[in-house]
């Protein structure tokens, strides 16, 4: 169902995501992860084209947040910064976050080994289905993220669309 | 601060227990895991005989080229590892591991010796040379063309040959085709240095990419003035 995974790099961390549909609440929702209530990033799933993806943009954020370097001000907030691929936050944040007309959201959440995570507590505050992250691809809006990052055809004879997305994730601050 | 400065003069800490595979003048290139997948972390590790800004400066550019020289070919439809991380602070860069391939080098070294396979050799100098032309199209200079900086991903015996360029560390983009002509000399002096007896295979190479490119023509030119330049050239007459 939900899944985690921990960072190679920073082995003190794990990241959680889990995946809802027929979500009634995203305003509150959202509310809830600006001022704190809940501790992690909500997401577009029809901007997620699979797990990795979000797995990269958690990483960097992490990475940047460990040698204080972040672009934006929280860290879930810069996971959401990451996986977009121009450097305007407001514009990711439209994008990649979640609106209040939304059903369906992503959330991430990165926490010590240490802690054990209450999901319970989180999975409480959805007024929604929770299913199996892996079912993301179902929601993947292809069309708009070709669109949005620029993923020519040609691009696809070496690789997937996540592959593209991620290579453009990784590779946003210098080129 | 004084305390990130020590941060970023030690080993990253999640290479210390990592497998070396390979150790160069520049770079050293590991083999681990990140999020669950196998990659090769390529590190370029401080050069102590440089002076420290310089050093820091180089190595940082070095290691943006790379990252966007791949980028560059990937977007061209050119097969270049992904990148998943780069680490700005220790100069690491994170790539996809190419499990299950064979270098171009290995290949032909091994079709030579076993003395069959000599229509494939063909058709991979017309691969090699098509995609060298794309590469060139996109104005992307490798910098280090070598057969060990192509893979053949999913092993030597596929019908469709998939060539993946690797080892961007040299590379630039430059439309002239002087650098174009350059980087195909540097291939060919290791090619025949390296595969003996594969004059006609280079060739073969040559005329596939002259075949692919529109820019060719101008490229082949220079490629016959970098020749008559080249070391060890006789100066009589």
């Amino acid at each position: 169902m939900l899944r985690t995974q921990d960072l190679e790099l920073f082995p003190e961390y794990t990241v959680t995501q889990l995946l809802f549909k027929n979500v009634k609440n995203a305003t509150e929702l959202r509310k809830m992860a600006v001022n704190g209530e809940i501790k992690g990033a909500l997401i577009n799933p029809s901007m997620v084209v699979d797990a990795f993806q979000v797995l990269v943009a958690a990483n960097k954020a992490v990475h940047l947040h460990t040698i204080g370097k972040m672009k934006t001000r929280s860290l879930y907030s810069e996971i959401i910064f990451n996986l977009s691929p121009t450097n305007n936050i407001s514009e990711a944040f439209k994008r990649f976050g979640i609106s209040d007309s939304d059903s369906a959201v992503y959330f991430v959440l990165v926490h010590n080994k240490e802690e054990t995570l209450n999901v319970d507590d989180i999975i409480s505050k959805v007024d929604g289905e929770q299913i199996d992250v892996g079912q993301v691809s179902d929601m993947t809006n292809a069309a708009i993220i070709k669109k949005l990052y620029k993923v020519a055809p040609q691009e696809e004879k070496c690789g997937s669309l996540l592959d593209a997305v991620v290579c453009r994730m990784a590779t946003k601050d210098v080129a | 601060m004084a305390d990130s400065n020590l941060l970023k003069k030690q080993v990253p800490l999640y290479l210390v227990d990592g497998q070396v595979i390979k150790q160069g003048a520049e770079a050293r290139v590991y083999r681990g895991k990140f999020l669950g997948r196998s990659v090769i972390i390529k590190e370029r590790f401080p050069k102590l005989y440089r002076h420290p800004s310089l050093d820091e400066k180089l190595t940082r550019r070095r290691t943006a080229q790379e990252v966007r020289s791949i980028l560059r070919c990937r977007r061209a439809g050119i097969n270049a590892p992904v990148v998943y991380f780069v680490d700005h602070n220790t100069h690491c860069i994170f790539l996809e591991d190419i499990v299950h391939s064979v270098s171009v080098r290995d290949h032909i070294v091994s079709a030579q010796a076993s003395g069959q396979d000599t229509e494939h050799l063909q058709t991979l100098a017309d691969k090699i040379g098509q995609v060298l032309a794309q590469m060139h199209d996109e104005d992307v200079i490798h910098g280090d063309l070598t057969t060990s900086n192509m893979l053949l991903a999913g092993g030597a015996e596929q019908k469709n040959i998939n060539l993946v360029m690797i080892d961007f560390g040299l590379s630039y983009i430059s439309a002239l085709p002087e650098d174009k002509g350059v980087d195909l000399y540097v291939l060919e002096k290791a090619f025949l240095s390296t595969h003996p007896n594969t004059e006609t295979l280079f060739e073969r190479l040559l005329k596939s990419y002259s075949a692919s490119s529109k820019k060719a023509p101008v490229v082949m030119k220079k490629l016959d003035e970098v020749r008559l330049r080249g070391r060890k050239r006789s100066m009589i007459g």
